[in-house]
């Protein structure tokens, strides 16, 4: 035995540990999440993130250096986003059908998603760089890192402001339904995906296929307009330098 | 193995979306326009390749784990962000609740009765 470099340097010097760890947190996270009767208030995601953080500061390993190994996974997210657009073209015709009422919903829906957010922290004083970072909260996470970067926020931050956003969507969407006597799966699902991106999404697949259908619609949609016009409006602003 | 050529063709696509985010200054992210890129040739060709399909389904899936290492990093960021979660948390919650009741009551105005026109 070395004692001369301590075990978790020697371990780190390689992105496996930090993969690993990453797999490992999310297969038991997942596990868990299935053994727990799937609760809609805690997805499997936060499961396995709390799990990682535990895990991380447990064993005492900064996270930039976790970071750092666990590039080799998320640089897998452009790819990720590139394939959304198969889903997306398997929609086309669901598209094309309500394109009317859609196209009217959409561009006014996902831009108060932003800016009823933006306006309540921007009242309560936040930072620009808070601003920057819930700014894209409605939207699925691969395009949400992308506009977040674009716009000058911090990615860990927007990945919690979207956690946020994503599990409270689920009630909201139950209590506004029952205020507004709506009943339509199809109605549900596009506000679950439209507000709550993949984690309302995947609430919609457990209600029926239908809204899990029109959620991926929303979600997708929701995503290309603000990535499109979100740091467009940004620039126009001013903001972000 | 069609699902690496799949995964070659995605790559690219994103590649391809470097590119023209180079040349043109879009303020969009490259993952954006390979996106609309293969869906717009998903619609051309009128299918979808099983080479594409088989690499694009199993990193659809795997998305979750893909955004784990961000998510985590809002845990070390917590203590940076002190006296400024609540407005986080009230803009948050609150956006939400607003945003999803108008998305809601527009669409029922837009779709819920096809039949009043």
């Amino acid at each position: 035995m070395s004692a001369d470099i301590p075990l978790l340097t020697l371990l780190t010097t390689t992105p496996l540990f930090a993969v690993g760890l990453t797999l490992a947190a999310y297969l038991l996270g997942s596990g868990l999440f299935q053994r727990l009767k799937r609760p809609s208030w805690l997805p499997a995601i936060l499961i396995a993130a709390l799990l990682l953080a535990g895990a991380l500061a447990l064993i005492g390993l900064p996270y930039a250096t976790y970071q750092q190994g666990a590039t080799w996974l998320t640089v897998l997210l452009g790819p990720a986003t590139v394939a959304l657009g198969m889903p997306l073209y398997q929609q086309l015709p669901r598209i094309v059908e309500l394109w009317r009422p859609l196209a009217i919903c959409l561009p006014i829906a996902a831009t108060l998603a932003a800016c009823y957010s933006l306006a309540i922290a921007w009242l309560l004083g936040s930072t620009d760089t808070i601003l920057a970072s819930i700014a894209a909260k409605s939207v699925t996470a691969p395009i949400a890192i992308g506009i977040t970067e674009q716009l000058g926020g911090t990615t860990a931050l927007l990945l919690g402001a979207l956690l946020v956003t994503g599990v409270i969507t689920i009630p909201c969407v139950s209590l506004a339904s029952r205020w507004l006597h709506i009943e339509d799966d199809r109605l549900i699902g596009f506000a679950l995906g439209l507000n709550g991106h993949a984690i309302g999404t995947v609430r919609a697949f457990e209600i029926s296929p239908t809204a899990g259908a029109f959620a991926s619609l929303g979600m997708s949609l929701t995503g290309i307009f603000t990535a499109v016009l979100l740091p467009l409006a940004w620039r126009l602003i001013g903001m972000g330098g | 193995m069609p699902a690496l050529g799949g995964f070659l063709w995605l790559i690219s696509y994103w590649l391809i979306g470097e590119v023209v985010i180079h040349f043109t200054g879009l303020p969009i992210s490259s993952g954006v326009i390979g996106m609309l890129l293969l869906c717009a040739t998903l619609a051309v060709r009128g299918r979808v390749p099983t080479s594409i399909a088989a690499a694009a389904q199993p990193l659809i899936a795997l998305l979750a784990m893909l955004i784990m290492p961000g998510v985590v990093g809002v845990f070390f960021i917590i203590g940076e962000l002190a006296g400024q979660w609540t407005a986080i948390l009230i803009a948050l919650v609150l956006g939400t609740l607003l945003s999803v009741l108008t998305t809601l009551w527009l669409l029922k105005r837009l779709i819920g009765q096809p039949h009043v026109r």
